[in-house]
């Protein structure tokens, strides 16, 4: 039922090579998912999320100081291997500073034609974001434009907003299927269909999503739920982790992190000013760590809520080592978590991960999950 | 005219190595563990180089020290770096090489050469990645062989398994992983050396790779090492005949020179 | 070694009052709640001027050069950090708000007595620790926070109405979060005051580092550092400004005489990042193969201010008075303290790896540097962000590069030893020996 979305995943670059075969339109590989994709579906643009492959690599040593996050090392080194030579245009939206060190070192060793820096906000929560963003969206706006020598209008993004609100009403559907009591999917391949959103043109995703929901609530599987999980930290789009830990008669039925929900959780709401809708729509997502910087703890709500709406039993934390956001927020969150009666596990991951060593962990875990549930 | 006769003592964090030069012929060659007495050791590693070279100490008209330990030879007249005394053995070797891959037991280093033999740039690495030496032999521990049986094991791997690519640590428990998952051990050696080739081929394309490549010190000699880094570079390395002695005889020349 | 040239040297005759200025100020903070007066808390990057506009009688403490107090005292600081790691935090965090949050949590202050609880923080945010080290510091005081978003690309290199209006009308709400905790009301009289004191005060760092483009250097790296910190205490307080006038005097006249900071200048340095702050006798150890660090980006454009060319040359930008700048508004006030924050060097090292290689080329062109030292700084991601990329960048412009890895917080990332032996190899390569 899955497997759609599982060969998008495993074969993101073929697509995407295809996709400007068949269509003879752009691609701009982006990074961060506060770059407003609507914009670049107005622009019939294809935009597409840098992703690493969890291999390892000895090209990105010269490049990239040694503490800077795996993810980023993992995302230079596709791109000094070539793996993403096919973009036209590349974009970052601005977040944290690993990240900007990938933009960095791309546009010195692989610039494309169309590069571009968008500086995003960081307090989301202030009143003025949202004038200043959609201020920033449009002088977006006139850049692509003369990239593409394509005037947007209103119609177009209407059309853009049409495509990502509809991507994501159809995966929260899906979402809602995840806090049955079992489940008819795994976390894996709930990754799957997340991350190949990222990947692939939504309006394919799409159809593919609509045929999913009408087969997946019927859906019959061989698996015991097991422990309900959830899983929590910085971009995690590591499967064969994520196997294992499901491999253990667990199953993860919420997340939050920027592979997953954090990135498509609410959708543009309609208003006459289109830019000021769609800044909206960014800055009250939920945030990523960089974004929430005031004592309202604005994510720590939210992850709670969902946790508990999932009724999970226990909560994987996890974190690309070295990323400080992540980091000042993890202590403070497992305490919520804690607080809440619900067991967490913190765990760093790297490009590739020790699955032996980490099997072990999660083992422990689950079975000290499994003691709590028991009446004596 | 007398040929001057000269040595290089290279005096390591884990062995000192002596190379006496007759003009620019090598006649001997020395070396010893450094003990915890690092002048013991060099006397020891003198003496063996003076045996070979079947001469006497005052025989020896200057002596130029390098390594960790440099300053612990009273009776050399001069000193050089490690960096510089290994780019000038390596250029002696073999004039055309532009990188040298140096790995201690402790450090490695990436060099890159200028054609008159200076050091003209070079990388070591961080302190967080273990020294490669060392870490090998703690790997041949755990599968119980010997270094040598060790290294060519991964000569006959035939599967290249993706190891932790940032953390020592975790390499090392995840080896232990490996054994206990049953994995044929010319794999193992294949992946341990391929991690630890890895990190040193990352380091040292921070100088940038230049052909020709020398590979020096003692991991050198391990074949399974050499292998990794082959294929990892994409090229063939030169292993010098004697590769711990280089930084020896780089000294050893320097000491010529004066 | 008679051939080495010998500079005139003379030690700086208003040292005295740079260390009485910081005691003072770290003393006036400290004692602020009692006498009636505010105390507040916030990065070096905190736009100060603000609460100066509230009373002279209110009082900062910036996180960073507190921050770097403590690692300046590696027993306290090692203090500070376990309290921090035993509650969990990770030890590769920004090392300024790893010292900051310990002392905090030991509740002691780096300069003796508890920790002083602020009235509030204000931050201005621009990487990605900035404001959530306020975030997490407020939830344990228990004080009010503010936190002005300045993370816009800086304005000498894209400038946009949008993004100026953005900060200031942050920095107008700023005033009444002020308003509303402390019950004052902001002096604008005081506001524009300050605003002229501040633009004073970091065009002056600018113009006594521009000096330093002279052979011999009149100011050694290492007194620099001692130096530049009033830019990121308080920096519109008239005393600052008098004493750069004062600084900047004494540094020209230092050049007009010839007067070196190393008596045996033989080659030029530029460095890069904050130092690690407990071993700052590396810098000492340079010397004796007749070695003056000039600078770097980082010392001359933490808080200087430039104009910055297209062509990447740097000239001190002359202070808002000199260029005729009028303020009598609030609003006039805000807007030229935005803008003229926003040009600050500095960002060029926390967004773009090119920007940053193009100045760092250019400052050693204009500085005459032979060759550059870089710290691979575990301590901070902003300023080591693309540091590699720079390396490359030096090597193409034909100057030796030395990295070393260290912490400008941590000593337990710093290995001495490794450092030193690096920096032989590096003088060797570069032919040089010890003078002594």
């Amino acid at each position: 039922m899955f497997d759609q979305f599982k060969n998008w995943y495993e074969n993101r670059h073929e697509y995407a090579k295809e996709w400007k075969a068949k269509t003879g339109g752009k691609v701009m590989a982006y990074m961060c998912t506060y770059v407003p994709e609507e914009i670049l579906y107005a622009a019939d643009v294809l935009p597409i999320r840098v992703y690493g492959s969890h291999e390892a690599s000895d090209l990105t040593e010269q490049h990239i100081f040694g503490m800077y996050c795996p993810f980023c090392r993992d995302c230079v080194a596709q791109v000094m291997e070539g793996r993403y030579d096919y973009a036209d245009g590349v974009m970052i939206s601005q977040s944290c500073l690993h990240m900007r060190q990938v933009y960095s070192s791309w546009e010195i060793h692989k610039p494309t034609e169309f590069m571009y820096y968008m500086p995003f906000p960081i307090a989301v929560e202030s009143k003025h974001a949202r004038p200043h963003l959609a201020a920033e969206f449009k002088i977006f706006i006139e850049a692509v434009e003369k990239w593409t020598g394509k005037k947007i209008t209103v119609q177009d993004l209407d059309r853009g907003i049409e495509i990502l609100n509809k991507n994501r009403e159809l995966m929260r559907e899906v979402y809602k299927l995840r806090l049955l009591d079992n489940p008819p999917l795994t976390g894996v391949e709930c990754m799957h269909m997340t991350s190949s959103s990222q990947m692939v043109d939504k309006r394919e995703h799409n159809q593919a999503l609509e045929k999913l929901l009408k087969e997946l609530p019927s859906r019959k599987t061989d698996r015991e739920t097991g422990i309900r999980l959830m899983i929590v930290g910085s971009e995690c789009d590591d499967i064969e982790f994520m196997e294992m830990v499901e491999s253990l008669n667990s199953t993860f039925v919420a997340d939050d992190h920027c592979t997953g929900s954090r990135a498509f959780w609410n959708s543009v709401e309609p208003e006459e000013d289109r830019l000021l809708a769609i800044a909206k729509r960014y800055l009250e997502r939920p945030p990523c760590p960089t974004k929430d910087a005031t004592k309202n703890f604005v994510r720590f709500h939210h992850v709670m809520e969902m946790a508990k709406e999932a009724k999970v039993e226990g909560a994987v934390i996890i974190q690309q080592k070295f990323c400080d956001p992540h980091e000042i927020d993890i202590p403070l969150l497992r305490k919520r978590f804690e607080d809440n009666g619900i067991r967490t596990y913190f765990l760093e991951l790297d490009v590739t991960v020790p699955i032996g060593q980490f099997k072990i962990r999660i083992e422990a875990f689950l079975e000290m999950l499994r003691a709590d549930e028991l009446p004596f | 005219m007398i040929t001057a006769i000269t040595a290089g003592i290279d005096i390591g964090a884990k062995t000192v190595k002596v190379v006496i030069l007759k003009g620019k012929d090598v006649i001997g060659r020395g070396m010893a563990t450094t003990g915890l007495d690092q002048k013991e050791s060099a006397e020891k590693a003198f003496k063996a180089a003076l045996k070979e070279a079947k001469i006497d100490q005052k025989d020896i008209d200057r002596v130029t020290a390098t390594g960790v330990g440099r300053m612990e030879a009273p009776y050399a007249s001069s000193q050089i770096t490690e960096v510089g005394a290994d780019a000038r053995g390596a250029n002696f070797l073999n004039p055309a090489v532009r990188t040298l891959i140096d790995i201690g037991g402790e450090e490695g280093r990436g060099i890159k050469v200028s054609p008159q033999g200076k050091a003209v740039d070079f990388a070591i690495n961080e302190k967080c990645a273990a020294g490669a030496g060392a870490f090998t032999e703690a790997m041949a521990r755990a599968l119980e062989r010997p270094l040598k049986e060790f290294a060519e094991l991964a000569l006959k791997s035939t599967k290249s398994i993706p190891m932790n690519a940032q953390c020592a640590v975790f390499a090392e428990s995840e080896v232990v992983s490996l054994i206990h998952a049953k994995t044929p051990h010319e794999d193992i050696s294949r992946a341990v050396h391929d991690s630890i080739a890895d990190r040193i081929i990352s380091m040292v394309r921070r100088v940038g790779i230049e052909k020709e490549v020398m590979l020096a010190g003692g991991v050198a000699y391990n074949v399974g090492f050499v292998n990794s880094i082959n294929i990892g570079l994409k090229l063939e390395v030169i292993v010098p005949e004697y590769p711990e002695y280089v930084g020896a005889l780089g000294a050893a020349l320097v000491a010529a020179e004066k | 070694m008679s051939d080495i040239k010998r500079y005139k040297t003379e030690p700086l005759k208003c040292w005295g009052k740079a260390k009485e200025l910081r005691a003072k100020y770290y003393r006036e903070y400290q004692e602020a709640r009692s006498k009636g007066g505010i105390c507040w808390s916030g990065g070096a990057e905190a736009i100060d001027v603000i609460p100066y506009a509230f009373g002279d009688d209110v009082h900062a403490l910036t996180a960073e050069p507190y921050a770097a107090a403590i690692a300046f005292d590696p027993e306290f600081a090692h203090k500070c950090e376990s309290a921090l790691e035993s509650k969990g935090w990770a030890r590769d965090m920004c090392a300024y708000m790893r010292n900051y949050w310990g002392s905090v949590l030991i509740d002691e202050y780096a300069f003796g007595g508890p920790f002083p609880k602020p009235h509030f923080n204000l931050q201005s945010g621009f990487c990605c620790t900035h404001a959530k080290w306020f975030q997490v510091l407020s939830l344990w005081e228990d004080v009010p926070y503010f936190n002005i978003d300045i993370g816009t690309i800086p304005f000498w290199k894209e400038e946009h109405p949008n993004r100026l209006q953005y900060i200031v009308d942050q920095m107008q709400d700023s005033i009444e979060f002020i308003e509303k905790v402390t019950g004052r009301k902001c002096d604008d009289e005081r506001l524009i005051e300050g605003v002229y004191n501040d633009s004073r005060t970091t065009s002056l760092w600018a113009k006594i580092t521009e000096l330093n483009q002279n052979t011999p250097a009149p100011l050694d790296e290492k007194s620099m550092y001692s130096l530049y910190v009033f830019t990121t205490l308080d920096r519109a307080r008239k005393e600052f400004v008098d004493f750069y006038e004062e600084l900047y005097a004494e540094t020209k006249d230092r050049v007009e005489r010839g007067i070196a900071a190393l008596a045996t200048e033989r080659l030029r340095l530029m460095s890069d990042s904050q130092p690690p702050w407990a071993f700052l006798r590396v810098w000492r150890y340079l010397e004796q193969f007749g070695v003056v660090s000039t600078g770097s980006i980082y010392t001359i454009g933490l808080e200087g201010v430039w104009d910055i060319a297209d062509d990447w040359s740097l000239t001190p930008r002359e202070d808002l008075k000199s260029r005729g700048v009028e303020l009598k508004t609030r609003e006039d006030a805000l807007r030229a303290m935005a803008d003229w924050h926003m040009r600050r060097p500095i960002y060029a090292m926390f967004y773009n790896a090119d920007w940053k290689s193009k100045l760092m080329v250019q400052y050693a062109k204009q500085w005459n540097c032979d060759a550059a030292m870089l710290h691979l700084n575990r301590g901070c991601e902003g300023t080591s962000l693309g540091i590699m990329e720079n390396r490359t960048a030096l090597i193409k412009a034909g100057l030796p590069v030395l990295t070393y890895e260290g912490n400008m917080g941590d000593d337990r990332d710093f290995d001495e030893g490794r450092t030193v032996a690096r920096i032989d190899t590096f003088m060797e390569s570069l032919g040089l020996n010890k003078l002594t």
